[in-house]
């Protein structure tokens, strides 16, 4: 099945997809999915400790902060592989978003903290910025921080530690840490597609020491840009791994039932629905690398490009695939108890975050050539 | 000379090849609109090329050719697509070279090679026949064994430039009775300026006639024609595409396609309607992502490795966009698209009628669509026959 195509000369990604199987024997994705539905939507904090002690989480952060020091190759492959084990934690959040804002946040006691304790597992720190009705405004009152506002569509509120913040002030965004539980935050969850739940963090008044902050002005915007990047190729590779397990387990449904007296997928009507749902699945992964490859160069442009491309494309992939996926097990797919169903119902979150794969179309033509809705 | 010309690096082999190929390939045949042009209209550049020993990419140096590792020859392909050279009737240089290099016997191989090179034969493909398109291996057309000759009788099809060609390969029938349909086919070198040889040209959509019927009346071929073996001609048939078949998927008409539409769509303001400009993204997103996965394949070869079936994916993918782009052209020429020739845009004209004609056909030839996805579906996905 279609999978990401990386130079692997010293075993890396081998070993990482390796781990990943092996984890997923121990934490099977779909049972977890189920299970944390049960639970109201909060992470299993088992998982997410087994994950961290594999140094996934601190995957991206460089070794003097405790992480692992690998790159964005890595990453792609290791998202990938969670993605076909449907081992549905908040990665792309959690850990690439936020080990990207570490990794670039101004050195200091707090950056370290949160670092060392992101990929040691023992802190949760989720990025909380995409803004709610009022965006988070920061005063600064007696030498502290002082936030107002809200917050939307963050992973994991109830595990995590601290939140990771982007307030509006004077001079621009800030980026913060504030403990989850200090005093003025208040924690507001919805049901998520696929189980997980997914929240709104209003601040009244929450004041927060200064020593918490993360980065100032200016080059905030870079970071959540860059976070951004990193997190929108992360999700496609792990779109691209759901898109393709989802597949395989079509492929092996079709080949296996039988109806009229023969399995139903030597009829060439599902032949070729599976063919074309096998091509739109090479065609994310081929985006992938090709993204991987352009953050590689040193064309910062082009590499804006290949990672809009590729969300858009393994986006679009695994929600194709998982759809027609469900259709093709029949009433089975409709069914709670098939797995099939839960595919769908991560690609549709996955796909749903940092821009659906229409947006993303659009705003590739307008960074390449200026084209853009409204323009006159 | 260079000795080989695959330890030349990779860049510099293009500078090399594409600063020539600039210099002699005439401007006047530059981007010709016509897809499939006769002999007779780019003899020049094909002598020309011949004389250089460029002419046959990938025959091994000892036949004339510059022996090109898959590497090379794409960028071979690239240059060539880039600077808007015409295709060159090219079944002697891509099919029967390759083919006779594989099967043929030492005098073919003398006898044939250096008339491919010279221009002095020029080759069609007869394989299709009116009731053999997909399923080509119901074929009909007869060789029957009388002396040392072959008589051939029968009807091939859609045999393109068969009208400026003078020598055909062909598969006919030897054995009837065979228990696999595939077994009884047999490979001939024809030629047709034989008695009992007739040609008729066929008018495609465009209006231009790219293919012909072929007729053959009691046909005389010398037994010295066969290529391979009696009876064991589907073997050769079939492998003569290797790593060629990476072409069959290359995303230049569709590029080419894209950026005409861009061209018309902003002589007739159509970036202003919010959902052209939605239609348009797709398709752009759609070539960029056909790069990325040709790319893919690509690398395999770079890597010295072989294509599997999956590289028929980009065939398909390629063919079906360009026809998608086309149509998208027809609908930005609004009422215009009622027209058949030519549509100004700015101080250029779009062909967006001869390219939306055109783009029918890819996604025929070569192995229809439908005929790509069985061959995925059952050697790449494993689905039960």
């Amino acid at each position: 099945m279609p999978e990401l195509m990386l130079d692997d000369p010293d075993g890396t990604l081998v070993m990482l997809r390796d781990s990943v199987t092996g984890f997923a024997a121990r934490f099977p994705g779909a049972k977890a999915m189920r299970e944390r539905r049960g639970r109201g939507g909060t992470m299993d904090p088992l998982i997410w400790s087994a994950m961290a002690e594999a140094g996934w989480i601190g995957l991206l952060l460089p070794e003097e902060c405790g992480g692992a020091g690998l790159g964005l190759r890595e990453q792609a492959v290791l998202s990938e592989a969670l993605g076909r084990a449907l081992i549905a934690e908040p990665t792309g959040t959690a850990s690439v978003f936020a080990a990207t804002l570490l990794g670039g946040a101004s050195p200091g006691v707090e950056r370290s903290r949160l670092a060392a304790g992101v990929a040691s597992g023992e802190v949760v720190a989720v990025p909380a910025w995409t803004s709610g009705a009022k965006p988070v405004v920061a005063r600064s009152v007696n030498g502290r921080i002082v936030l107002s506002g809200e917050t939307r569509f963050v992973d994991a509120a109830r595990a995590a530690t601290d939140f990771l913040v982007a307030a509006q002030d004077a001079d621009g965004v800030m980026l913060l840490s504030v403990a989850a539980n200090a005093d003025g935050v208040a924690i507001s969850e919805r049901a998520g597609v696929d189980g997980s739940a997914i929240a709104t963090i209003s601040f009244s008044d929450c004041a927060v020491p200064a020593d918490r902050m993360l980065s100032r002005a200016n080059r905030s915007e870079d970071l959540l840009r860059q976070a951004i990047l990193h997190t929108r190729l992360a999700l496609a590779a792990e779109l691209t791994g759901v898109a393709s397990k989802a597949l395989e387990l079509t492929i092996a449904y079709a080949s296996d039932r039988v109806q009229f007296g023969k399995p139903i997928g030597s009829f060439q009507a599902i032949q070729h629905r599976l063919v074309d749902m096998w091509i739109e699945a090479e065609f994310a992964a081929a985006a992938v690398v090709n993204a991987v490859d352009a953050l590689r160069g040193d064309d910062d442009d082009a590499a804006e490009l290949a990672v809009l491309a590729a969300k858009a494309r393994a986006g679009e992939a695994a929600f194709s695939i998982c759809r027609r996926a469900v259709h093709l097990h029949g009433a089975m797919g409709y069914t709670d108890e098939c797995d099939i169903g839960l595919y769908l119902k991560r690609t549709i979150n996955l796909n749903a975050m940092l821009g659906q794969p229409e947006q993303l179309r659009l705003e590739f033509v307008e960074r390449e050539s200026g084209y853009r809705r409204g323009r006159i | 000379m260079a000795s080989d010309w695959n330890d030349i690096p990779d860049e510099e082999f293009r500078s090399t090849f594409r600063a020539w190929v600039d210099q002699n390939c005439p401007a006047q045949l530059r981007y010709m609109r016509k897809q499939r042009p006769l002999f007779n209209e780019v003899a020049e550049w094909y002598h020309a090329l011949a004389a250089k020993g460029w002419l046959a990419p990938t025959w091994p140096r000892q036949y004339g050719g510059m022996g090109l590792s898959a590497a090379k020859h794409m960028i071979y392909v690239e240059e060539w697509g880039r600077l808007g050279c015409p295709r060159i009737p090219d079944h002697g240089i891509g099919l029967v070279g390759p083919l006779l290099i594989e099967y043929g016997s030492e005098e073919q191989k003398a006898h044939y090679l250096p008339r491919i090179l010279s221009g002095e034969h020029v080759w069609c493909q007869g394989y299709s026949e009116p009731n053999a398109g997909s399923d080509l291996a119901s074929l009909q057309t007869s060789a029957v064994l009388d002396g040392d000759e072959f008589v051939v009788n029968g009807q091939k099809i859609w045999t393109t430039l068969a009208h400026c060609a003078n020598w055909i390969f062909v598969l006919v029938r030897t054995e009837r009775d065979a228990k696999v349909r595939q077994k009884g086919i047999t490979v001939l070198l024809l030629d047709l300026t034989s008695p009992g040889v007739r040609v008729r040209p066929i008018a495609n959509l465009r209006g231009e006639a790219d293919f012909c019927e072929v007729f053959f009346d009691n046909v005389r071929v010398p037994l010295k024609n066969l290529v391979g073996k009696v009876n064991e001609g589907w073997t050769v048939a079939k492998s003569v595409l290797g790593h060629e078949r990476i072409f069959l998927g290359a995303p230049t008409r569709p590029e080419y396609a894209l950026e005409r539409l861009r061209r018309l769509a902003d002589a007739r303001g159509a970036f202003e309607d919010p959902a052209f400009l939605s239609r348009f993204a797709r398709l752009r997103l759609d070539l960029y992502d056909l790069g990325s996965a040709f790319e893919r394949y690509a690398k395999v070869l770079r890597a010295g490795g072989e294509l599997g079936a999956d590289v028929s994916a980009l065939k398909i993918v390629t063919t079906e966009l360009y026809q998608r782009i086309t149509e998208e052209m027809l609908t930005v020429a609004a009422e215009e698209a009622r027209l058949a020739d030519d549509l100004a845009a700015g101080d250029i004209e779009i062909d967006a009628m001869n390219l939306f004609l055109d783009s029918r056909s890819p996604a025929i030839f070569g192995g229809s669509n439908e005929i790509q996805r069985n061959i995925l579906a059952k050697a790449v996905l494993r689905l039960p026959g």
